[in-house]
Protein backbone atom coordinates (compact mmCIF):
# COMPACT_ATOMS: atom_id res chain seq x y z
CA UNK A 1 0.00 0.00 0.00
CA UNK A 2 1.42 3.39 -0.96
CA UNK A 3 0.60 6.36 1.20
CA UNK A 4 0.52 10.07 0.50
CA UNK A 5 1.65 10.80 4.04
CA UNK A 6 3.53 8.36 6.20
CA UNK A 7 5.46 8.96 9.38
CA UNK A 8 7.77 6.49 10.99
CA UNK A 9 8.70 6.86 14.64
CA UNK A 10 8.10 10.60 14.46
CA UNK A 11 9.30 12.26 17.65
CA UNK A 12 9.67 15.91 18.58
CA UNK A 13 11.54 16.82 21.73
CA UNK A 14 11.89 20.39 22.98
CA UNK A 15 13.96 21.16 26.06
CA UNK A 16 14.02 17.52 27.06
CA UNK A 17 10.25 17.12 26.82
CA UNK A 18 8.69 14.85 24.20
CA UNK A 19 5.84 16.77 22.56
CA UNK A 20 5.07 13.79 20.37
CA UNK A 21 6.63 10.39 20.54
CA UNK A 22 6.95 7.57 18.06
CA UNK A 23 4.05 8.64 15.84
CA UNK A 24 3.32 6.35 12.90
CA UNK A 25 0.51 7.65 10.73
CA UNK A 26 -0.54 6.39 7.33
CA UNK A 27 -2.71 8.51 5.04
CA UNK A 28 -3.94 6.90 1.84
CA UNK A 29 -4.45 8.77 -1.41
CA UNK A 30 -7.85 10.41 -1.70
CA UNK A 31 -8.96 9.80 1.86
CA UNK A 32 -9.93 12.17 4.64
CA UNK A 33 -7.86 11.44 7.70
CA UNK A 34 -9.45 12.71 10.90
CA UNK A 35 -6.86 13.60 13.49
CA UNK A 36 -8.32 13.64 16.97
CA UNK A 37 -6.98 14.33 20.40
CA UNK A 38 -7.58 16.37 23.52
CA UNK A 39 -6.01 19.81 23.87
CA UNK A 40 -2.24 19.58 24.08
CA UNK A 41 -2.22 16.01 22.73
CA UNK A 42 0.22 16.88 19.95
CA UNK A 43 -2.04 17.26 16.87
CA UNK A 44 -0.67 20.65 15.87
CA UNK A 45 2.90 19.50 16.55
CA UNK A 46 2.45 16.61 14.10
CA UNK A 47 0.92 18.97 11.53
CA UNK A 48 3.79 21.43 11.95
CA UNK A 49 6.24 18.58 11.43
CA UNK A 50 4.45 17.35 8.31
CA UNK A 51 4.41 20.87 6.86
CA UNK A 52 8.14 21.23 7.69
CA UNK A 53 7.58 24.26 9.95
CA UNK A 54 9.23 22.19 12.66
CA UNK A 55 11.92 19.57 12.14
CA UNK A 56 11.61 16.14 13.75
CA UNK A 57 13.97 15.21 16.58
CA UNK A 58 13.68 11.57 15.53
CA UNK A 59 11.85 9.58 12.90
CA UNK A 60 10.98 10.26 9.29
CA UNK A 61 8.15 11.77 7.28
CA UNK A 62 7.39 10.57 3.77
CA UNK A 63 5.22 12.76 1.55
CA UNK A 64 4.14 11.57 -1.89
CA UNK A 65 6.58 8.70 -1.57
CA UNK A 66 9.61 10.89 -0.88
CA UNK A 67 11.30 11.58 2.43
CA UNK A 68 10.68 15.10 3.70
CA UNK A 69 13.91 17.02 4.30
CA UNK A 70 14.79 20.65 5.05
CA UNK A 71 15.26 21.11 1.29
CA UNK A 72 11.96 19.58 0.15
CA UNK A 73 10.58 22.82 -1.31
CA UNK A 74 8.85 21.32 -4.35
CA UNK A 75 6.48 19.37 -2.17
CA UNK A 76 4.87 22.65 -1.00
CA UNK A 77 3.45 23.13 -4.50
CA UNK A 78 1.32 20.05 -3.93
CA UNK A 79 0.12 21.04 -0.47
CA UNK A 80 -2.32 23.48 1.07
CA UNK A 81 -2.50 24.02 4.80
CA UNK A 82 -3.93 25.90 7.74
CA UNK A 83 -1.96 25.35 10.91
CA UNK A 84 -3.41 26.69 14.18
CA UNK A 85 -5.14 29.72 12.65
CA UNK A 86 -4.88 31.33 9.21
CA UNK A 87 -2.71 34.46 9.04
CA UNK A 88 -2.98 37.20 6.43
CA UNK A 89 -1.60 40.56 5.45
CA UNK A 90 -4.32 42.37 7.31
CA UNK A 91 -3.93 45.70 5.51
CA UNK A 92 -4.53 44.01 2.14
CA UNK A 93 -7.87 42.81 0.79
CA UNK A 94 -8.63 39.11 0.49
CA UNK A 95 -8.23 39.35 -3.29
CA UNK A 96 -4.78 40.90 -2.86
CA UNK A 97 -3.86 38.25 -0.31
CA UNK A 98 -4.85 35.50 -2.72
CA UNK A 99 -3.01 37.16 -5.61
CA UNK A 100 0.15 37.24 -3.51
CA UNK A 101 -0.37 33.59 -2.59
CA UNK A 102 -0.62 32.65 -6.27
CA UNK A 103 2.51 34.65 -7.08
CA UNK A 104 4.53 32.88 -4.37
CA UNK A 105 3.15 29.47 -5.33
CA UNK A 106 3.90 30.06 -9.02
CA UNK A 107 0.24 29.42 -9.84
CA UNK A 108 -1.17 31.45 -12.72
CA UNK A 109 -4.93 31.21 -12.93
CA UNK A 110 -6.49 34.67 -12.34
CA UNK A 111 -10.10 33.45 -12.59
CA UNK A 112 -9.34 30.87 -9.89
CA UNK A 113 -9.26 33.64 -7.27
CA UNK A 114 -12.79 34.81 -8.07
CA UNK A 115 -14.07 31.22 -8.21
CA UNK A 116 -12.64 30.31 -4.84
CA UNK A 117 -13.92 33.54 -3.23
CA UNK A 118 -17.39 32.73 -4.56
CA UNK A 119 -17.13 29.12 -3.45
CA UNK A 120 -16.40 30.22 0.12
CA UNK A 121 -19.05 32.99 0.02
CA UNK A 122 -16.66 35.86 0.64
CA UNK A 123 -16.75 37.40 -2.86
CA UNK A 124 -18.78 40.38 -1.61
CA UNK A 125 -16.02 41.35 0.82
CA UNK A 126 -13.20 40.50 -1.59
CA UNK A 127 -11.92 44.06 -1.85
CA UNK A 128 -12.18 45.00 1.82
CA UNK A 129 -9.09 44.88 4.06
CA UNK A 130 -8.83 41.56 5.88
CA UNK A 131 -8.41 43.37 9.23
CA UNK A 132 -12.16 44.14 9.05
CA UNK A 133 -13.12 40.47 8.66
CA UNK A 134 -14.81 38.42 11.38
CA UNK A 135 -13.18 35.24 12.69
CA UNK A 136 -15.48 33.12 10.53
CA UNK A 137 -14.67 35.10 7.39
CA UNK A 138 -10.95 34.76 8.08
CA UNK A 139 -11.40 31.04 8.48
CA UNK A 140 -13.22 30.88 5.13
CA UNK A 141 -10.48 32.93 3.52
CA UNK A 142 -7.89 30.60 5.03
CA UNK A 143 -9.65 27.62 3.48
CA UNK A 144 -10.00 29.51 0.18
CA UNK A 145 -6.26 30.11 0.14
CA UNK A 146 -5.49 26.52 1.10
CA UNK A 147 -7.53 25.11 -1.81
CA UNK A 148 -6.77 27.88 -4.33
CA UNK A 149 -3.83 26.20 -6.04
CA UNK A 150 -5.65 22.86 -6.24
CA UNK A 151 -3.40 20.95 -3.84
CA UNK A 152 -3.20 17.17 -3.81
CA UNK A 153 -2.81 17.21 -0.03
CA UNK A 154 -4.71 19.48 2.35
CA UNK A 155 -3.66 19.79 5.98
CA UNK A 156 -6.31 21.59 8.00
CA UNK A 157 -5.93 22.23 11.69
CA UNK A 158 -9.36 22.92 13.21
CA UNK A 159 -10.81 24.23 9.91
CA UNK A 160 -14.29 24.91 11.28
CA UNK A 161 -13.14 27.12 14.16
CA UNK A 162 -15.23 30.27 14.33
CA UNK A 163 -17.79 29.13 11.75
CA UNK A 164 -21.54 29.22 12.30
CA UNK A 165 -23.60 26.02 11.79
CA UNK A 166 -24.37 26.91 8.17
CA UNK A 167 -20.68 27.59 7.55
CA UNK A 168 -19.72 24.28 9.17
CA UNK A 169 -22.13 22.40 6.91
CA UNK A 170 -20.81 24.23 3.89
CA UNK A 171 -17.18 23.45 4.71
CA UNK A 172 -18.08 19.81 5.43
CA UNK A 173 -19.68 19.53 1.99
CA UNK A 174 -16.77 21.33 0.37
CA UNK A 175 -14.24 18.96 1.91
CA UNK A 176 -16.30 15.95 0.84
CA UNK A 177 -16.55 17.33 -2.71
CA UNK A 178 -12.80 18.00 -2.90
CA UNK A 179 -12.18 14.46 -1.76
CA UNK A 180 -14.67 12.68 -4.02
CA UNK A 181 -14.47 14.81 -7.18
CA UNK A 182 -10.86 15.95 -7.18
CA UNK A 183 -9.28 13.10 -5.21
CA UNK A 184 -7.72 15.52 -2.72
CA UNK A 185 -6.17 13.82 0.28
CA UNK A 186 -6.83 15.55 3.60
CA UNK A 187 -5.66 15.49 7.15
CA UNK A 188 -8.24 17.29 9.26
CA UNK A 189 -8.04 17.88 12.97
CA UNK A 190 -11.04 19.05 14.90
CA UNK A 191 -12.32 19.04 18.42
CA UNK A 192 -15.90 18.73 17.11
CA UNK A 193 -15.88 14.96 16.86
CA UNK A 194 -19.27 14.66 15.17
CA UNK A 195 -17.89 16.71 12.28
CA UNK A 196 -14.90 14.43 11.82
CA UNK A 197 -17.18 11.42 12.17
CA UNK A 198 -19.32 12.60 9.27
CA UNK A 199 -16.47 13.11 6.81
CA UNK A 200 -13.43 11.03 7.81
CA UNK A 201 -12.45 7.74 6.24
CA UNK A 202 -9.73 6.99 8.76
CA UNK A 203 -9.29 8.25 12.29
CA UNK A 204 -6.00 8.78 14.12
CA UNK A 205 -6.39 9.29 17.86
CA UNK A 206 -3.56 10.98 19.69
CA UNK A 207 -3.26 11.64 23.43
CA UNK A 208 -0.28 12.61 25.56
CA UNK A 209 1.90 12.87 22.45
CA UNK A 210 1.32 9.25 21.45
CA UNK A 211 -0.83 7.85 18.67
CA UNK A 212 -3.26 5.59 20.50
CA UNK A 213 -5.02 4.19 17.49
CA UNK A 214 -5.32 4.53 13.75
CA UNK A 215 -8.48 2.92 12.52
CA UNK A 216 -10.88 3.11 9.53
CA UNK A 217 -14.11 4.93 10.43
CA UNK A 218 -16.13 2.00 9.13
CA UNK A 219 -14.44 -0.28 11.63
CA UNK A 220 -15.39 2.04 14.50
CA UNK A 221 -18.99 2.04 13.32
CA UNK A 222 -19.02 -1.76 13.13
CA UNK A 223 -17.26 -2.20 16.47
CA UNK A 224 -19.68 0.08 18.19
CA UNK A 225 -22.87 -1.31 16.72
CA UNK A 226 -23.99 -2.41 20.16
CA UNK A 227 -27.53 -3.67 19.50
CA UNK A 228 -30.61 -3.41 17.32
CA UNK A 229 -33.70 -2.11 19.09
CA UNK A 230 -37.06 -3.19 17.76
CA UNK A 231 -40.65 -2.25 18.58
CA UNK A 232 -43.50 -4.14 16.95
CA UNK A 233 -47.27 -4.65 17.18
CA UNK A 234 -46.80 -8.16 18.63
CA UNK A 235 -43.74 -8.48 20.74
CA UNK A 236 -44.08 -12.09 21.91
CA UNK A 237 -44.71 -13.43 18.43
CA UNK A 238 -41.73 -11.36 17.19
CA UNK A 239 -39.52 -12.93 19.86
CA UNK A 240 -40.61 -16.41 18.80
CA UNK A 241 -39.92 -15.65 15.16
CA UNK A 242 -36.46 -14.33 15.94
CA UNK A 243 -35.59 -17.46 17.86
CA UNK A 244 -37.24 -19.87 15.46
CA UNK A 245 -36.60 -18.44 12.02
CA UNK A 246 -33.33 -16.56 12.53
CA UNK A 247 -31.99 -18.84 15.26
CA UNK A 248 -31.18 -15.85 17.44
CA UNK A 249 -30.44 -16.43 21.08
CA UNK A 250 -28.68 -13.25 22.08
CA UNK A 251 -31.67 -10.92 22.47
CA UNK A 252 -33.75 -9.52 25.30
CA UNK A 253 -37.38 -8.43 25.66
CA UNK A 254 -37.40 -5.12 27.49
CA UNK A 255 -40.10 -3.83 29.85
CA UNK A 256 -41.18 -1.03 27.60
CA UNK A 257 -42.27 -3.38 24.88
CA UNK A 258 -39.05 -3.41 22.91
CA UNK A 259 -36.62 -6.12 21.91
CA UNK A 260 -32.88 -5.60 21.93
CA UNK A 261 -30.87 -7.89 19.66
CA UNK A 262 -27.19 -8.16 20.51
CA UNK A 263 -26.25 -10.69 17.83
CA UNK A 264 -23.76 -8.98 15.52
CA UNK A 265 -24.50 -11.31 12.62
CA UNK A 266 -28.08 -10.17 12.39
CA UNK A 267 -28.94 -7.11 10.28
CA UNK A 268 -32.02 -4.84 10.59
CA UNK A 269 -32.81 -5.76 6.99
CA UNK A 270 -33.12 -9.48 7.82
CA UNK A 271 -35.41 -8.70 10.74
CA UNK A 272 -37.66 -6.35 8.80
CA UNK A 273 -37.91 -8.89 5.94
CA UNK A 274 -38.89 -11.62 8.40
CA UNK A 275 -41.53 -9.49 10.12
CA UNK A 276 -42.96 -8.35 6.81
CA UNK A 277 -43.36 -11.97 5.72
CA UNK A 278 -45.34 -12.64 8.89
CA UNK A 279 -47.33 -9.41 8.63
CA UNK A 280 -46.10 -7.93 11.89
CA UNK A 281 -46.06 -4.15 11.88
CA UNK A 282 -42.75 -2.58 12.83
CA UNK A 283 -43.08 0.56 14.92
CA UNK A 284 -39.39 1.31 15.16
CA UNK A 285 -36.16 -0.47 14.30
CA UNK A 286 -32.73 1.09 14.61
CA UNK A 287 -29.16 0.25 15.36
CA UNK A 288 -27.97 1.82 18.55
CA UNK A 289 -24.25 2.51 18.13
CA UNK A 290 -21.73 4.40 20.21
CA UNK A 291 -20.69 7.62 18.54
CA UNK A 292 -17.11 8.45 17.67
CA UNK A 293 -17.18 10.68 20.70
CA UNK A 294 -18.03 7.72 22.96
CA UNK A 295 -15.24 5.72 21.37
CA UNK A 296 -12.81 8.62 21.63
CA UNK A 297 -13.62 9.25 25.28
CA UNK A 298 -13.31 5.57 26.08
CA UNK A 299 -9.88 5.44 24.45
CA UNK A 300 -8.38 8.69 25.69
CA UNK A 301 -9.69 8.69 29.26
CA UNK A 302 -8.76 5.13 30.15
CA UNK A 303 -7.09 5.44 33.51
CA UNK A 304 -7.43 9.22 33.51
CA UNK A 305 -9.61 10.95 36.08
CA UNK A 306 -10.24 13.92 33.82
CA UNK A 307 -9.44 15.05 30.32
CA UNK A 308 -10.14 18.38 28.67
CA UNK A 309 -11.92 17.87 25.38
CA UNK A 310 -12.66 21.52 24.77
CA UNK B 1 15.04 37.43 -6.52
CA UNK B 2 13.80 40.65 -8.12
CA UNK B 3 10.27 39.21 -8.25
CA UNK B 4 10.45 38.33 -4.57
CA UNK B 5 11.65 41.85 -3.71
CA UNK B 6 8.78 43.36 -5.73
CA UNK B 7 6.31 41.09 -3.91
CA UNK B 8 7.68 42.30 -0.58
CA UNK B 9 7.13 45.91 -1.62
CA UNK B 10 3.65 45.06 -2.85
CA UNK B 11 2.81 43.21 0.36
CA UNK B 12 3.89 46.08 2.59
CA UNK B 13 2.41 48.82 0.41
CA UNK B 14 5.71 50.49 -0.40
CA UNK B 15 3.85 53.59 -1.59
CA UNK B 16 3.12 54.41 2.08
CA UNK B 17 6.84 54.19 2.89
CA UNK B 18 7.64 56.37 -0.15
CA UNK B 19 5.24 58.99 1.15
CA UNK B 20 6.77 58.82 4.64
CA UNK B 21 10.32 59.03 3.27
CA UNK B 22 9.30 62.04 1.21
CA UNK B 23 7.84 63.77 4.30
CA UNK B 24 11.03 63.00 6.22
CA UNK B 25 13.19 64.38 3.39
CA UNK B 26 11.08 67.54 3.22
CA UNK B 27 11.36 68.09 6.98
CA UNK B 28 15.11 67.55 6.86
CA UNK B 29 15.40 70.04 3.99
CA UNK B 30 13.48 72.59 5.99
CA UNK B 31 15.60 71.96 9.09
CA UNK B 32 18.97 72.14 7.30
CA UNK B 33 17.86 75.24 5.39
CA UNK B 34 16.79 76.90 8.65
CA UNK B 35 20.13 76.01 10.29
CA UNK B 36 22.25 77.18 7.38
CA UNK B 37 20.39 80.29 6.30
CA UNK B 38 17.97 81.32 9.04
CA UNK B 39 20.48 80.96 11.89
CA UNK B 40 18.48 78.72 14.18
CA UNK B 41 21.69 76.98 15.27
CA UNK B 42 23.67 80.18 15.73
CA UNK B 43 24.99 81.33 19.07
CA UNK B 44 23.14 84.59 19.89
CA UNK B 45 26.36 86.18 21.18
CA UNK B 46 28.82 85.24 18.44
CA UNK B 47 26.38 84.86 15.52
CA UNK B 48 28.13 81.67 14.34
CA UNK B 49 26.76 78.11 14.55
CA UNK B 50 27.00 76.68 18.05
CA UNK B 51 28.32 73.28 17.05
CA UNK B 52 30.63 70.54 18.28
CA UNK B 53 34.18 70.65 16.92
CA UNK B 54 34.23 69.77 13.23
CA UNK B 55 30.49 70.16 12.86
CA UNK B 56 30.59 73.68 11.50
CA UNK B 57 30.84 72.24 7.98
CA UNK B 58 27.49 71.79 6.29
CA UNK B 59 28.31 68.33 4.87
CA UNK B 60 28.93 66.96 8.39
CA UNK B 61 25.59 68.36 9.54
CA UNK B 62 23.72 67.00 6.53
CA UNK B 63 25.34 63.57 6.91
CA UNK B 64 24.60 63.48 10.64
CA UNK B 65 20.90 64.32 10.42
CA UNK B 66 20.21 62.31 7.27
CA UNK B 67 22.07 59.29 8.66
CA UNK B 68 20.32 59.50 12.02
CA UNK B 69 16.91 59.74 10.45
CA UNK B 70 17.39 56.98 7.92
CA UNK B 71 19.06 54.54 10.27
CA UNK B 72 15.92 54.67 12.40
CA UNK B 73 13.75 54.52 9.26
CA UNK B 74 15.68 51.42 8.14
CA UNK B 75 15.29 49.88 11.61
CA UNK B 76 11.54 50.44 11.54
CA UNK B 77 11.23 48.95 8.05
CA UNK B 78 13.41 45.96 8.89
CA UNK B 79 11.29 45.24 11.93
CA UNK B 80 8.09 45.50 9.86
CA UNK B 81 9.41 43.36 7.01
CA UNK B 82 11.35 40.76 9.01
CA UNK B 83 10.38 40.74 12.69
CA UNK B 84 6.61 41.34 12.49
CA UNK B 85 6.01 38.19 10.36
CA UNK B 86 7.38 36.12 13.25
CA UNK B 87 5.12 37.92 15.69
CA UNK B 88 1.89 37.89 13.64
CA UNK B 89 2.44 34.39 12.24
CA UNK B 90 2.68 35.27 8.55
CA UNK B 91 6.16 33.71 8.50
CA UNK B 92 4.39 30.31 8.74
CA UNK B 93 2.68 31.18 5.49
CA UNK B 94 5.88 32.45 3.86
CA UNK B 95 7.75 29.27 4.80
CA UNK B 96 5.01 27.10 3.31
CA UNK B 97 5.86 28.35 -0.18
CA UNK B 98 8.06 26.36 -2.55
CA UNK B 99 10.93 28.83 -2.13
CA UNK B 100 14.15 28.47 -0.16
CA UNK B 101 13.69 30.15 3.23
CA UNK B 102 17.03 31.95 3.05
CA UNK B 103 15.98 33.38 -0.31
CA UNK B 104 12.72 34.67 1.20
CA UNK B 105 14.56 36.33 4.09
CA UNK B 106 17.26 37.71 1.79
CA UNK B 107 14.56 39.21 -0.45
CA UNK B 108 12.96 40.86 2.58
CA UNK B 109 16.32 42.30 3.66
CA UNK B 110 17.17 43.50 0.17
CA UNK B 111 13.71 45.05 -0.26
CA UNK B 112 14.42 47.25 2.78
CA UNK B 113 18.07 47.87 1.87
CA UNK B 114 17.39 48.96 -1.72
CA UNK B 115 14.50 51.20 -0.73
CA UNK B 116 16.41 52.92 2.07
CA UNK B 117 19.58 53.31 0.03
CA UNK B 118 17.60 54.99 -2.74
CA UNK B 119 15.65 57.12 -0.26
CA UNK B 120 18.80 58.19 1.62
CA UNK B 121 20.73 59.03 -1.55
CA UNK B 122 17.82 61.08 -2.90
CA UNK B 123 17.32 62.82 0.45
CA UNK B 124 21.00 63.74 0.71
CA UNK B 125 20.98 65.01 -2.87
CA UNK B 126 17.94 67.12 -2.02
CA UNK B 127 19.63 68.48 1.10
CA UNK B 128 22.86 69.37 -0.72
CA UNK B 129 20.87 70.89 -3.59
CA UNK B 130 18.83 72.91 -1.13
CA UNK B 131 22.02 74.30 0.47
CA UNK B 132 23.60 74.90 -2.94
CA UNK B 133 20.54 76.72 -4.17
CA UNK B 134 20.16 78.77 -0.99
CA UNK B 135 23.77 79.90 -1.04
CA UNK B 136 23.12 81.57 -4.44
CA UNK B 137 20.82 84.06 -2.72
CA UNK B 138 21.66 84.00 0.99
CA UNK B 139 24.72 83.90 3.24
CA UNK B 140 25.20 80.45 4.77
CA UNK B 141 26.07 80.11 8.48
CA UNK B 142 27.96 76.84 7.92
CA UNK B 143 31.11 76.34 5.87
CA UNK B 144 30.20 74.89 2.47
CA UNK B 145 32.62 72.02 1.88
CA UNK B 146 31.14 70.05 -1.01
CA UNK B 147 31.43 70.18 -4.77
CA UNK B 148 28.40 68.89 -6.62
CA UNK B 149 30.20 69.05 -9.95
CA UNK B 150 32.71 66.39 -8.91
CA UNK B 151 31.99 62.72 -9.50
CA UNK B 152 33.77 61.99 -6.17
CA UNK B 153 30.97 63.78 -4.36
CA UNK B 154 28.38 61.37 -5.79
CA UNK B 155 30.58 58.32 -5.31
CA UNK B 156 31.17 59.19 -1.64
CA UNK B 157 27.53 60.00 -1.09
CA UNK B 158 26.43 56.61 -2.44
CA UNK B 159 29.11 54.65 -0.55
CA UNK B 160 28.44 56.39 2.75
CA UNK B 161 24.71 55.84 2.34
CA UNK B 162 25.25 52.16 1.55
CA UNK B 163 27.37 51.71 4.69
CA UNK B 164 24.75 53.48 6.80
CA UNK B 165 21.80 51.47 5.48
CA UNK B 166 23.77 48.22 5.83
CA UNK B 167 24.29 49.02 9.51
CA UNK B 168 20.59 48.35 9.91
CA UNK B 169 21.42 44.63 9.62
CA UNK B 170 23.23 44.80 12.96
CA UNK B 171 20.03 46.12 14.51
CA UNK B 172 18.08 43.47 12.62
CA UNK B 173 20.17 40.66 14.08
CA UNK B 174 19.48 41.93 17.59
CA UNK B 175 15.76 42.13 16.74
CA UNK B 176 15.70 38.65 15.18
CA UNK B 177 17.44 37.13 18.20
CA UNK B 178 14.76 38.49 20.52
CA UNK B 179 11.91 38.63 17.97
CA UNK B 180 11.31 42.18 19.07
CA UNK B 181 10.64 45.24 16.90
CA UNK B 182 11.50 47.47 19.84
CA UNK B 183 14.96 45.90 20.17
CA UNK B 184 15.58 46.53 16.45
CA UNK B 185 14.66 50.20 16.71
CA UNK B 186 16.50 50.78 20.00
CA UNK B 187 19.62 49.10 18.55
CA UNK B 188 19.38 51.50 15.57
CA UNK B 189 19.44 54.42 18.02
CA UNK B 190 22.42 52.95 19.85
CA UNK B 191 24.27 52.54 16.55
CA UNK B 192 23.67 56.20 15.79
CA UNK B 193 25.21 57.20 19.11
CA UNK B 194 28.08 54.80 18.62
CA UNK B 195 29.01 56.00 15.15
CA UNK B 196 27.92 59.64 15.04
CA UNK B 197 28.42 60.91 18.60
CA UNK B 198 31.66 62.52 19.69
CA UNK B 199 33.68 62.69 22.89
CA UNK B 200 35.58 65.97 22.77
CA UNK B 201 36.74 66.07 19.18
CA UNK B 202 36.93 62.29 18.85
CA UNK B 203 34.24 60.59 16.80
CA UNK B 204 34.26 57.18 15.16
CA UNK B 205 33.15 58.66 11.88
CA UNK B 206 36.52 60.45 11.61
CA UNK B 207 38.35 57.16 11.13
CA UNK B 208 38.55 55.94 7.55
CA UNK B 209 38.66 52.28 8.58
CA UNK B 210 35.36 52.53 10.45
CA UNK B 211 33.03 52.43 7.39
CA UNK B 212 34.89 49.40 6.06
CA UNK B 213 34.74 47.66 9.41
CA UNK B 214 31.06 48.49 9.83
CA UNK B 215 30.28 47.14 6.38
CA UNK B 216 32.06 43.87 7.19
CA UNK B 217 30.23 43.61 10.51
CA UNK B 218 26.88 44.42 8.85
CA UNK B 219 27.36 41.74 6.19
CA UNK B 220 28.32 39.28 8.91
CA UNK B 221 25.19 40.08 10.90
CA UNK B 222 23.04 39.84 7.75
CA UNK B 223 24.52 36.38 7.17
CA UNK B 224 23.87 35.41 10.79
CA UNK B 225 20.22 36.45 10.40
CA UNK B 226 19.87 34.01 7.50
CA UNK B 227 22.04 31.25 8.93
CA UNK B 228 20.10 28.16 10.05
CA UNK B 229 16.84 29.53 8.58
CA UNK B 230 16.40 26.27 6.68
CA UNK B 231 16.68 23.99 9.67
CA UNK B 232 15.48 26.15 12.55
CA UNK B 233 11.99 25.51 13.98
CA UNK B 234 9.56 28.37 13.65
CA UNK B 235 8.34 29.83 16.93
Amino acid sequence: MSYIVQTDGLTKTIQGKDLVQDINIHVKKGEIYGFLGPNGAGKTTVMKLITNLWKPSKGTITLFGRPLTAKSYDVYKRMGSIIEFPTFYENLSSRENLKLHCAYMGYHHPSGITSVLELLHIADAADKPVRNYSLGMKQRLGIARAILCKPELLILDEPINGLDPAGIKQIRNLLKTLCTEYGTTMIVSSHILSEVESIADTIGIIAGGKLLQEIPMQEIIEMNAAYIELKTSNLNYTACLLADKLQLTNFKVMDDAAIRIYDKNCSPQQISDLLAQHQIAIHTIYTKADTLEDYFLKLTTEGMPYADFN
Amino acid sequence: MLTLIKLEWQKHRIVTYMRNAFILAALLCLFIFAMDFLGIANDPDTGVPDTAPGMNHISATIELFANMSFLVFTGVMLSTFLISPYRNGTIHLMFSYPIKRQKILAAQMLAVWIFNLAALVITKLLLYSCVQLGSQFMVPAFVSDFDMTSYRFYLQLILKSAVLVSMGFIALYAGMATLSSKVTIVTSFLLIFLTQANIGDITLSNYAAVPLLLTVISVLFAFLSLYRAETKDLP
